[in-house]
């Protein structure tokens, strides 16, 4: 009866790819509740496309792709915080300026590329049914490192979110725990990239996370929840997926957003009754 | 925190002397050479019209502009500085932020308890002896959301005293409150400074500030005038700082 569940758990790249899935939809929670508070979601679906010339320098080169992908988003990260300071422009041009203009130096590099190979576009589309297990072990690595951090610096991220003001009063240094955020941003984003690849990475960072915000009374609930949608989302959408013969990453992906509609229409019926 | 027991106007360590600040944003001049002086032990007000640089004085004197003139001297006591807490404007939080009645008073730890540091039985008491103070104990658990316009005004202040700072610097805490909160928050104001803090509130509310507080600061772009309610609240003062129309003030920031 409960074939259909253990079933595709014999094949050794799908229980890797459950494995990946719900480890990063942990460090999404953890990372898009913060993106989420802030109002960074742009800058998630920015940094999706700021890592490719770091993803095609690598592959030229002969390097580790993921490597050269976390390069280029902490540079990003840190080239637009301090092109925002500098011009003072509000962030989201600041934003657009700097990773646009990396997104076409990874197409220009890419132009200059001699054979596309699978590997590469792998990357540029992801695929969860690809990873391998030392991904895994970087994956709950970042998992431990990030999220151990992000705890560690609760109480004076939740300050600098909800009340700049006094975070500055008290002397807390308000720039810096921004661009440590947007740097952890980056390198979520590299890890959920060799997943569902660049275009589709930002959904896991933050649907989980925003669905959680409708229901959540304090921030650790919202963590929580928004870990707890992920991992279901990413374990429904691998099982649609397997069955119906889709694409894994769109799937899942798809999963989400549905899922995120659900509980909006539903906390919309409870509020009503 | 020493009591000080002499009666108001007396000598009183000066906790906080903002001398000739001057503050330009980009297109106009929001302070011009404001100087006041505010001492422990002193409930003061900062009355102006909008846009007349009330709020830009107290940020002044937090440090949170750059000042393009003067200076700001926490009476010679450096260790003054960041023990000088800060209450916002309410509608300028959003309070739809996933936190709770209890988590707001813990914020007010934060600088204290130091990176890395995890609130302990002595600040969780601290944060317990604030909202009871505030009448907020029985809706600690509360999101803030669901408070209204009084009780979100209470929970700042509880941060505030849970910062156990010795100057309070307060932007419109009267506003948007209804009067019964009003009156509370001046008598918890007052104890405040009766308890030997200096206490800096800004409002619109001459009358409250006139029979409440020790000191009036009349601001408009420049202080038009200081000094005891009874020196200060003079038909001549109030003219000078309500009436005057200044054309460049109506696009101004407060």
């Amino acid at each position: 009866m409960t074939e259909w569940l253990t079933d595709p758990l014999a094949f050794g790249f799908f229980v890797r790819a459950l494995a990946a899935l719900t480890l990063v939809s942990v460090l999404c929670a953890v990372v898009g509740s913060w993106v989420v508070l802030r109002g960074l979601s742009y800058v998630g679906d920015a940094m999706s496309h700021a890592v490719l010339p770091g993803i095609v320098a690598a592959f030229l080169a002969g390097g580790n792709v993921l490597l050269g992908a976390a390069l280029a988003a902490v540079l990003s990260a840190l080239g637009m915080n301090v092109l925002q300071a500098r011009s003072g422009l509000k962030q989201d041009s600041a934003t657009y300026i700097v990773f646009v203009g990396m997104f076409a130096l990874g197409i220009v590099l890419l132009s200059r590329t001699p054979t596309f190979t699978s590997d590469l576009s792998h990357f540029l589309i992801g695929n969860p049914l690809g990873v391998t297990s030392t991904d895994l072990w970087v994956t709950a690595g970042a998992v431990l490192g990030v999220g151990g951090l992000l705890l560690g610096l609760q109480k004076e991220l939740l300050l600098a979110s909800f009340d700049p003001t006094e975070a500055r009063a008290i002397g807390l240094p308000v720039r810096r725990l921004e661009q440590l955020l947007l740097v952890l941003i980056g390198l979520v984003v590299v890890l959920v990239t060799a997943l569902v690849g660049t275009t589709l990475s930002v959904s896991l960072l933050i649907t989980g996370a925003a669905a959680a915000r409708l229901y959540a009374r304090s921030l650790g609930q919202m963590m929580l929840f928004a870990a707890l949608f992920g991992v279901l989302g990413g374990a429904v959408g691998l099982y649609a997926s397997y069955y119906l013969g889709t694409a894994a990453g769109a799937t899942v992906v798809l999963v989400n957003t549905v899922m995120f509609v659900l509980l909006l229409l539903a906390r919309g019926r409870l509020a009503r009754s | 925190m020493t009591h000080l027991s002499c009666e108001p106007h007396c000598y009183q360590p000066e906790a906080l002397h903002a001398r000739d600040l001057s503050v330009r944003y980009e297109h106009h001049t929001a302070l011009h050479g404001a100087s006041a002086s505010f001492r422990l032990g002193e409930f003061s007000a900062v009355i102006g019209p909008n846009g007349a640089g009330k709020s830009t004085l107290l940020k002044a004197m937090l440090g949170l502009v750059p000042l393009s003139g003067g200076e700001v001297d926490y009476g010679g006591s450096a260790d003054l500085q960041p023990h000088a807490a800060y209450v916002p404007q309410g509608q300028t939080l959003d309070w739809a932020f996933p936190v709770t009645v209890w988590d707001v008073a813990m914020m007010g730890r934060t600088g204290r308890l130091g990176w890395w540091h995890r609130p302990g039985p002595a600040d969780r008491a601290r944060a317990e002896q604030a909202l009871r103070q505030t009448e907020l104990w029985e809706l600690r658990g509360r999101h803030i959301a669901e408070l209204s316009g009084g009780q979100r005004q209470r929970a700042l202040l509880a941060r505030m005293l849970v910062r156990d700072a010795a100057v309070l610097l307060l932007d419109e805490p009267l506003t948007g409150v209804d009067t019964t909160t009003s009156q509370s928050v001046l008598a918890l104001l007052r104890a405040q400074a009766d308890a030997g803090r200096a206490v800096v509130m800004v409002t619109h509310d001459l009358e409250q500030a006139a029979h409440w507080c020790d000191q009036l600061v009349l601001v408009n772009r420049q202080v038009v005038a200081s000094g005891t309610p009874e020196q200060v609240y003079t038909p001549a003062n109030i003219e000078a700082t309500f009436s005057v129309s200044h054309l460049g003030s109506a696009h101004g920031k407060a």
